[in-house]
């Protein structure tokens, strides 16, 4: 039985670098990956794929090799539709291409095909380039969309409101812990895309954002993504909530991170506590 | 020395149940993402649905939300592309779990993937890849079938695939393939007619001799889809009508087993659902013979347009955003 997967080991890794070199079927077959597997040339091919009446065997493997990059091509803009307005055609294929060359899938799911693009164009932009630059933020804003759409969410079940955070006895809150639902993200950009990204979405022509910080907190109600920014100071608190510190600790935070002064704190807090509770942030409080 | 029995596969065994024991569902519609907000708001009278496994086994979201709403009304077949039976890489059991656990969640009636494989050494083309057709293959695919059946607790039913080329060191037709692998590891058929005749043009066999040589007590569902013609060979695109040589494909498979489960799969430029749904029913006119000739209808493959990037085989099996 190991020699029988062996053999047929030996025809799949040999046929999958070939449909997979970027450079077509000819330059796959003459690739050292392909060659590791079986060593023939173009014009040997038929001792491994026959040729039909109408088609030669290396026209019978492109159309794998064509198949392979139109499809994922096909789902890479499906998953980054206003990454591709912002690109262009040609310069999104262009950067997908290299992405999939570089990070081939190996999941069983092509939902998370895209998962690595945003970290691709950040690790080959150009260094300095503000617009590269943003179209990373954009890619990461998109993707995040995608993942809460449909990862797993609270819909049905019940999450805190601000009635029950009201109920808590003031002296008991520097100790609570908050859950938060599964569905929220904490984003932060070099650049505020969410405008943009949401103007190209509705088809229109906006002007790239110059670099500004932008902090965005992602959640679903309803099975809907909803966007909220967040104040610097805001993303802060929240950040150290969602890392499991006790609201004592993560307004400790946010004074040495902005040694803010404390009356705008205390009203931050009152408001932020209030719209995260109205937005459903939390599934739970746990009080020590 | 080849010292296997012969096989005389279109014979019926009268130690399997015709289906493997499934009902004959009717005619369905494959589910399609496009066609949720028709299907929810007007309950079309349609027999079952097949889905795309993958496009639901992970989702904690308005997809899954909306399959378990479609899943209370109809009966749901679960149909994958991520299996890779013929792979030379160990199963996925993480992926297998995720199967059966949305099976259990679905009330799924089978689940059922294709004869193929999709990637090795830890990559996934996503691509439905043909195998070599011989002893070797055969009996790793039956040992694969075996460990997946005992994993889900149910027989799996696997697909003819269409496919691009064939291996020099094959040494049997695809539905004697499918003849042995059926019968040596218990598991299904799900019969594709499309796939069999795009595989006939590509590789010059006779689709008869293929439809009348698989074990027909063994076949669970029929697919149904349209192709692409590239002169030189046919595309499994799923972006139209069915033609008629299919049709008459069908009306054989239908006569030889009894009639089956039938399903339409439409996956590119897809219309609205009462046009996918209309295409599906015209198998009606298909299962008495002599009701309908292809004389009655022209149905034509659409025309190859290889720069455009729409010749594309499917299934292609990704998830659809909506975003507020």
């Amino acid at each position: 039985m190991a020699e029988q997967r062996q053999k047929l080991g030996i025809v799949q890794r040999w046929m999958q670098a070939v449909i997979m070199h970027p450079g077509g079927v000819a330059a796959g077959v003459g690739s050292a990956e392909a060659h590791r597997e079986i060593a023939i040339a173009p014009d040997e091919i038929e001792s491994v794929i026959n040729r039909s009446r109408s088609l030669s065997s290396i026209d019978r493997l492109e159309i794998y090799a064509r198949a392979y990059y139109a499809r994922l091509l096909e789902c890479l803009r499906a998953e980054f539709p206003v990454l591709a307005r912002a690109l262009g055609e040609d310069l999104f294929d262009e950067f997908a291409v290299g992405y999939l060359e570089r990070y081939p899938s190996r999941s069983y799911t092509l939902n998370r095909l895209g998962a690595d693009f945003a970290h691709y164009l950040d690790e080959t932009r150009p260094p300095d380039d503000d617009w590269a630059e943003m179209l990373v933020d954009l890619a990461s804003l998109e993707w995040a969309i995608a993942e809460v759409f449909d990862g797993p969410g609270v819909e049905g079940r019940r999450v805190l409101e601000t009635s029950d955070l009201a109920a808590i006895p003031a002296e008991r809150w520097p100790g609570a812990r908050l859950a938060p639902v599964p569905c929220l993200r904490l984003l932060a950009f070099r650049y505020p895309v969410r405008p943009y990204y949401t103007a190209l979405r509705d088809g229109g022509e906006p002007t790239p954002p110059d670099r500004s910080d932008a902090f965005l907190a992602m959640t679903r109600r309803d099975y809907v993504v909803r966007l909220h920014d967040l104040e610097p100071l805001e993303y802060t608190v929240l950040s150290a909530l969602l890392e499991g510190q006790t609201v004592g600790m993560a307004v400790q935070t946010a004074v040495q991170a902005t040694v803010p002064e404390t009356t705008r704190l205390a009203d931050g807090l009152r408001r932020w506590f209030r719209d995260w509770s109205a937005a459903g942030y939390f599934r739970s409080i746990e009080l020590s | 020395m080849n010292h296997r029995p012969p096989i005389n596969p279109g014979r019926h065994n009268p130690m399997i149940h015709e289906r493997l024991g499934h009902p004959n569902l009717g005619l369905g519609v494959g589910l399609r993402t496009v066609h949720f907000p028709y299907i929810l708001e007007h309950h079309p009278p349609v027999d079952w649905f097949e889905i795309i496994s993958e496009n639901f086994m992970d989702s904690g979201g308005r997809p899954r939300y909306v399959l378990d709403q479609i899943a209370e009304r109809y009966p749901i077949v679960m149909h994958g592309v991520s299996l890779s039976i013929g792979s030379t890489d160990r199963l996925d059991f993480e992926y297998l779990e995720k199967l059966k656990r949305l099976a259990e969640g679905v009330k799924a009636r089978w689940v059922s993937d294709h004869l193929c494989w999709t990637g090795v050494a830890g990559r996934n083309t996503h691509d439905l890849l043909p195998i070599p057709l011989n002893e070797q293959s055969l009996a790793h695919v039956v040992e694969r079938i075996r460990v997946v059946q005992d994993y889900l607790g149910r027989p799996l039913v696997l697909e003819n695939p269409s496919s691009y080329v064939t291996f020099a060191d094959s040494t049997m037709p695809e539905w004697e393939f499918l003849a042995r692998m059926a019968e040596e590891a218990g598991c299904g058929l799900l019969l594709d007619v499309n796939n069999v005749y795009v595989s006939s043009v590509n590789h010059d066999f006779d689709p008869v001799e293929y439809i009348r040589g698989v074990p027909h007590h063994r076949v669970v569902q029929c697919h149904l889809a349209g192709h692409t013609n590239c002169r030189t060979h046919l595309i499994d695109t799923h972006d139209g009508a069915v033609i008629d040589p299919v049709w008459e494909l069908y009306r054989l498979a239908h006569g030889l087993t009894g009639g089956v489960s039938t399903l339409l799969e439409w996956d590119a430029r897809i219309p609205p659902f009462p046009i996918v749904h209309a295409e599906v029913l015209r198998a009606r006119d298909y299962m008495a013979a002599g009701l309908r000739t292809s004389a009655d209808s022209d149905h034509k493959a659409a025309a190859c347009e290889p720069e455009d990037g729409s010749s594309v085989p499917h299934p292609l099996a990704h998830t659809v955003v909506e975003v507020a």
